[in-house]
């Protein structure tokens, strides 16, 4: 117990510290430690809306939120979520759950911590050098914004079609709730980039979709499949809520690129665990899995 | 305490009863109900018994043997196994057993190949070898013989969770005619009745048997969260929500700095 209180502190630090949700180093970190992944996907998911409720709350006293914007990507995340809940379910009769989420975390951590880590080395190369950061100034308009059903928001200064809003929604959603994690480091990206939406209403709008979509994702679990720990969650969220304060504290005296690098080198070294893990002979070929029975 | 209550009511009850038919079997448990609570780490439940013998039995050269087994509720459990594919491992063929004790335990005075023979072993069913192991329709055989790989495996497994136990020599004879033995019940028992069987033999041949039953169940903080949990899984899950919105909400006003 203790140990989980300090695993939730420890990730509720890196994720103050890197300003990232956790979800995704927090539900590898319960797995390694013997948790089974459905039960740590599901009460990771909980943690998130922790977390991320936390933060939207001081983001929308900010006023930094687009709620129409908002609105519209929990709905569509809700969806997303329902449709990853039944695929979790799905997945886990069949007995592939764990090789799923394995393989999802080892695509999706290699493939962001490779990214981070490329563009940090390559900030701090510019940084010694004297040069400053090349400052990516994306065009007004690209293919996403030439889609139709087109919408206003106003608090984003956007017209964009609402098919991109809902494909990223949904595809958060389904995500989220197949590996527990809010999904904040491809959302932030994805409404930067596709959708131009100004950096400083993303963060806000995308908390609130995080917590929405998790909030959704945990009654689901809890629901229809039975997998959410409540005591475990809750010393996650407390152990979380602490650890991030300090997080963020500290993280203010670290350079910016040097964070990432650290961020990446972390997320890496997950994900190669996990691909290790694959790899690997398993110490037993054998497992159980309870299907029914009458345990009353 | 109740240990030495249970001995003198045994011995009370071995003495007092007089009309019997050869060889009958008195039984007596330390619990008949174990209570899981948060703070429950296992428990041991302790039979007592008595071989009771009317005045006709001609008394021979006693040498008895007795064997206690306690059962757990049955569940429907998928073995599976993982095999290399492209590199990966991952899970491949499987089996499912249905009605398979969750809980098996078996304690026995001497080993149980020199208790009685195979036959009488398969026919009660005593031993996790023996046991019967249904399987499910669509996975071909209609029961798992005793080299299935499936079988073994579960039963190794459920070995390692303590959930499969035997004690070739778990049971003692304080008296020639009293036994006692102790069966560990570990923190992670599943909640049901429990059938308690008890066989005397002598010369490899079935005397007498009893059965009895254990309940165990959860209770309080544990049982709620239990039954809410599965039954109530929308309750339980809009619960953990509302708690999370509040840690974080409490957390920001904790820490708030503007």
């Amino acid at each position: 117990m203790f140990i989980i209180f300090g695993m939730g502190g420890a990730v509720g630090f890196l994720s103050g510290l890197f300003g990232v949700g956790g979800g995704f180093l927090l539900t590898p970190l319960l797995i390694f430690s013997g948790i089974s992944p459905a039960v740590a996907v599901a009460s990771t998911t909980a943690q998130v809306v922790a977390s991320s409720s936390s933060a939207a709350i001081t983001y929308y006293r900010r006023r930094m939120i687009d709620m129409k914007l908002a609105g519209v990507l929990v709905a569509s995340g809700v969806v997303g979520s329902s449709i990853g809940v039944g695929i979790f379910s799905l997945l886990r009769r069949w007995g592939q759950l764990d090789l799923v989420i394995a393989l999802c975390y080892v695509t999706f951590l290699g493939l962001v911590g490779g990214l981070m880590l490329t563009e940090s080395i390559r900030a701090m190369i510019n940084a010694r050098k004297g040069r400053p950061a090349p400052l990516r100034r994306p065009g007004q308009h690209n293919w996403a914004h030439g889609l139709p059903f087109k919408m206003r928001f106003k608090r984003s200064k956007l017209y964009v079609s609402v098919i991109p809003i809902i494909a990223i929604g949904v595809g958060i959603g389904i995500l989220g709730s197949l590996l527990g994690i809010g999904g904040g480091f491809i959302l932030v990206p994805a409404l930067i980039y596709l959708l131009r939406v100004p950096t400083n209403i993303v963060i806000g709008t995308s908390l609130i979709q995080m917590t929405g979509t998790m909030a959704v994702a945990t009654v689901l679990q809890s629901t229809s499949n039975y997998t959410v720990d409540g005591v475990l969650a809750l010393i996650l969220m407390v152990g979380g809520v602490i650890g991030a304060q300090f997080g963020a504290r500290v993280g203010a005296h670290v350079r910016g690129d040097q964070l990432r690098a650290m961020l990446a080198l972390l997320v890496l070294g997950v994900g190669i665990r996990f691909f290790v893990d694959l790899v690997q002979t398993p110490a037993d070929l054998f497992s159980l899995a309870t299907l029914a029975g009458d345990t009353r | 305490m109740t240990r030495f209550a249970a001995w003198f009511t045994l011995c009370a009850l071995a003495l007092a009863a007089t009309q019997a038919r050869a060889e009958q079997l008195i039984v007596a448990l330390s619990a008949e109900e174990v209570r899981i609570t948060s703070n429950f780490t296992g428990t041991s439940i302790t039979v007592f018994g008595a071989i009771e013998r009317d005045a006709a039995t001609v008394s021979r050269a006693e040498f008895y043997d007795v064997v206690v087994s306690i059962k757990g509720p049955p569940e429907t459990v998928v073995t599976r196994r993982k095999d290399r594919l492209v590199g990966i491992w991952l899970n491949s063929e499987s089996r499912t057993f249905v009605n398979i004790p969750s809980f098996y335990a078996v304690n026995s005075s001497r080993p149980l190949s020199e208790v009685t023979t195979p036959q009488i072993l398969k026919r009660f069913q005593i031993g996790a070898d023996d046991l019967v192991f249904p399987v499910s329709a669509g996975d071909g055989a209609q029961s798992a013989g005793q080299d299935d790989a499936f079988r073994q495996a579960f039963v190794r497994l459920k070995q390692q969770d303590g959930l499969y136990r035997t004690e070739a020599y778990g049971v003692k004879f304080p008296g020639t005619e009293i036994f006692q033995t102790a069966v560990q019940i570990p923190a992670n028992v599943p909640v049901g009745r429990y059938v308690v069987t008890v066989y005397l033999f002598r010369d490899g041949a079935m005397l007498a048997s009893d059965q009895s039953e254990i309940r165990i169940s959860k209770m309080g903080f544990e049982q709620f969260t239990f039954d809410l949990a599965h039954n109530q899984g929308l309750i339980y899950g809009l619960i953990c929500v509302i708690l999370a919105v509040f840690t974080g909400w409490l957390a920001g006003l904790i820490f708030r700095r503007d």
